[in-house]
């Protein structure tokens, strides 16, 4: 089914997403993502020569070309309006059409197919003769509008109000670059009805750019006399970095404004703006203009009848309200926290691509829904460890297989402990049962292969099979895991796993470093009274003899204890290998080595 | 009554077993139908993933390439200072070349601007001069170099143009 696209025709910014695999993914403008994000400038012109710019091209000629360059479309929507250019007459929606033709463009060189349909919010205050208006601008970029839907409704949408299962109040505080909006909504069984609306057309983020960029000018002129606003390329850097500025505000409480070489004076040579700006400061230059934002809240809630205490959710809208001190500010206002969770840049679009969705069956359709596997799944190993097989998360059905071997000589029985947890030791993990298998024909500990499988089906069934590659005898154990936790018990055991993460790691090593001193114990033995049994002096024989022992008597105590042991057995033993080899005429062949790597990606494995 | 009930009977058992056989032939279809979705998926998937990293990577290059080269630009500035105060300097131009070659091994490259005529899509003009000589629109001043990455403007060059006075 072709896709609807939900598209944010904003005054000063617009922007689009589609629903893509059930969420709502922004569509990047064509001329590449800007520093203000996938969103472009709601900006129209005409070349001298007539060519048609729309976007961050546009606005990059607005200087040289004022008289064919249109800002702000959106605000005439509806009226009898009309744009003059090069001697042609323009309506409003016309101009509104040549952004919706570049979103359309855009979106289906992201698609890859073709777009007609389209979702447009406008804003809630927007009357009938504006939203036909919109409309047509839609129809004239050739996109079928489905629907028009109300911007704070979009984004609610995007914020799954809409989903919570209760009737609600909402406010919506959207501040965009140029102008505040305040609006408030009743929602009841998913039906959103605005119950009132507010709002200041001369309120936004420029204004706070602007205190920024003044205080930064002011402060250089302070400090060497020279002002900078006559220069424009200096102008530009400070734009640039007052911007930045302001955005590392929103999560530091410093930053540093550095523009070296910012102007030259003939009589003491080039000049550095350095200037450090505290979130405080920056807090104390807007607050100003964010006070003034009081004004709409409270003639939107006097409107709708409501008390502060009545309104049961806040959404904010608009790339000013990531600043903390304008978050704090509504919150403080109404007394309770704004919801998050989604870019309040990007909320309206992806609230009208999720309407658009809705309207397409792209939200509800059939599709198959494949489950996940809450927890780790894994078998117990050597010492009592948990050895993940399949990873909680994994979309299910799925498969994994990992080769394990006996921890002792002449084995001739494994137990295969599954278990699901997210625990580094298998016994803090929920057991879901265990199996023999046996008949493995005895030899030495690391030699037999067992193949260990675990399938779980999409219902969720696990069946986990393990094989003696030598033999190929078989045996297997059936789960019905699905049904064996509740959502509670899953969630404790993932903070289990989160609360004991440090306690865990720390018993994880203690087992690791034993089971590393065991196998290093045996390999040794084996080397004294075999491999080496005639190469070694009766001397070098009962030294490596006694580290063993010391080794050995350590085993059950700590790993702090046992390290100093294991690190001096492994010293030894490398100091007479390496003798050994000196003595040896011809050096042994690479590929030897090469061959014996193999062995260790075995996992040591079930033991008993 | 018994033969005619077996009469009766008969052909309802192979009514029943047709039907039986069009609901398997039919479950059966939209089973092949289903996994022929499903593997197509799989694979416009993997395709969109392995296009998503590499957009993934290149807006992240992009990203700080864009806050690279302000710092570019102070170099180059400190070259032009440096060149002011002592001509015969030239310890900044060795560093600026590798810069450039660097720049120019990702796919950036700078835009040409002085003396063309104004292009909004690499070109950002801030200032206007008034000249009589030039044809509207020249470029007569670049105040900061931009650069191409991968065909897409990373950031344009900032220009001052030339009008006529009318």
């Amino acid at each position: 089914m072709a896709k609807i696209i939900g598209i944010d025709l904003g005054t000063s910014n617009s922007a689009a997403s589609v629903m893509m695999g059930g969420k709502p993914a922004l569509i990047p403008a064509a001329e590449g993502t800007s520093i203000g994000g996938k969103a472009f400038p709601s900006v129209v012109a005409f070349t001298k020569e007539g060519q048609l710019l729309v976007g961050e091209p546009a606005r990059r000629q607005a200087v040289t070309n004022p008289d064919n360059t249109i800002i702000a479309a959106k605000r005439k929507m509806g009226s009898d309006h009309i744009f003059k250019i090069q001697g042609k007459d323009y309506k409003p929606q016309q101009i509104s059409a040549f952004i919706l033709q570049k979103i359309k463009k855009d979106a289906e060189a992201f698609l890859g197919e073709p777009v007609a349909k389209a979702v447009i919010t406008v804003p809630a205050y927007f009357d009938d003769n504006q939203r036909q208006a919109t409309k047509d601008a839609g129809t004239i970029a050739g996109l079928d509008v489905v629907r028009i839907i109300n911007e704070p409704t979009a984004a609610s949408l995007a914020f799954g109000l809409d989903k919570a299962g209760q009737d609600m109040k909402i406010l919506v505080f959207d501040l965009g670059g140029g102008t505040l909006d305040v609006t408030i909504m009743e929602m009841g069984g998913g039906v959103f009805e605005v119950l009132s609306t507010s709002g200041d057309t001369q309120l936004g983020g420029t204004d706070m750019d602007k205190v920024l960029i003044d205080h930064v000018v002011n402060e250089f002129r302070k400090t060497t006399g020279i002002d900078l606003t006559k220069d424009s390329t200096a102008m530009t850097r400070i734009r640039e970095a007052s911007e930045k500025a302001k955005i590392e505000l929103s999560t530091v409480m410093e930053t540093d404004i550095n523009l070296p070489f910012i102007s030259y004076d003939q009589a003491s040579g080039p000049k550095n703006l350095e200037l450090k700006l505290t979130r405080a400061k920056f807090e104390e230059l807007i607050r100003p203009i964010v006070e003034r934002c009081r004004t709409s809240i409270d003639n939107a809630l006097r409107d709708a009848k409501l008390a502060t205490s009545d309104v049961s959710k806040i959404v904010l809208v608009g790339g000013p309200t990531r600043i903390p001190m304008v978050k704090k500010f509504v919150g403080d206002v109404i007394g309770k926290s704004p919801e998050s969770g989604v870019d309040p840049m990007e909320a309206v679009a992806m609230g009208a691509a999720i309407q658009a969705g809705i309207i397409a069956g792209d939200v509800t359709s059939d599709i198959v829904l494949l489950d996940v596997t809450p927890l780790t799944l894994g078998v117990e190993t050597l010492g009592g460890l948990r050895e993940p097989l399949i990873e909680r998360n994994t979309t299910i059905p799925t498969s994994k297989t990992k080769v394990f071997t006996t921890a002792a000589d002449n084995q001739t029985a494994v137990t295969i402990h599954v278990v699901q947890g997210e625990r580094p030791m298998a016994t803090d993990n929920v057991s879901l049962g265990s199996f023999n298998l046996a008949g493995i024909p005895p030899a030495p500990r690391g030699i037999p292969q067992i193949e260990v499988k675990f399938d779980i089906d999409a219902n969720g069934i696990i069946n986990v099979t393990a094989k003696d590659l030598g033999t190929s005898k078989e045996a297997k154990i059936t789960i019905q895991a699905g049904t064996k936790l509740s959502k509670e018990e899953i969630d404790k055991l993932k903070q289990d796993a989160e609360k004991f993460a440090d306690e865990d790691k720390k018993k994880k090593e203690s087992v690791d470093i034993k089971n590393e001193a065991e196998s290093f114990v045996y390999t040794t033995e084996k080397l004294l009274t075999q491999d080496l049994k005639d190469k070694l002096t009766q001397e070098q024989g009962i030294k490596i003899s006694e580290s063993v022992k010391e080794l050995k008597e350590v085993l059950d105590k700590t790993p702090d204890e046992i390290k100093p042991k294991l690190e001096a057995l492994k010293t030894l033993v490398n100091q007479i290998t390496t003798e050994l080899y000196k003595n040896v005429q011809q050096p042994p062949q690479q590929e030897q080595q090469a061959g014996q790597s193999e062995q260790n990606t075995q996992n040591q494995g079930p033991t008993n | 009554m018994l033969e005619q009930n077996e009469s009766e009977i008969k052909p309802n058992e192979e009514q029943i077993q047709d039907n039986e056989i069009d609901k398997l032939k039919q479950s059966l279809s939209s089973c092949e139908d289903k996994l022929k979705r499903s593997l197509a998926d799989y694979v416009n998937l993997e395709r969109k993933t392995e296009s998503d990293i590499q957009n993934g990577i290149a807006e992240k290059m992009d990203k700080f390439m864009l806050q690279f080269l302000t710092i570019y630009d102070d170099l180059v500035r400190a070259k032009e200072i440096l060149k002011k105060e002592n001509p015969g300097a030239q310890g900044l131009d060795g560093i600026l070349k590798n810069i450039d070659s660097l720049l120019e091994s990702y796919g950036i490259t700078p835009i040409s601007a002085l003396g063309e005529i104004f292009d909004p899509n690499l070109h950002e003009a801030i200032s206007i001069i008034p000249d009589e000589s030039l044809d509207d629109n020249t470029i007569t001043k670049e105040l900061r170099k931009g650069y191409i990455s991968h065909n897409r403007t990373l950031r344009p060059t900032l220009v001052e143009i030339s009008k006529k006075s009318q």
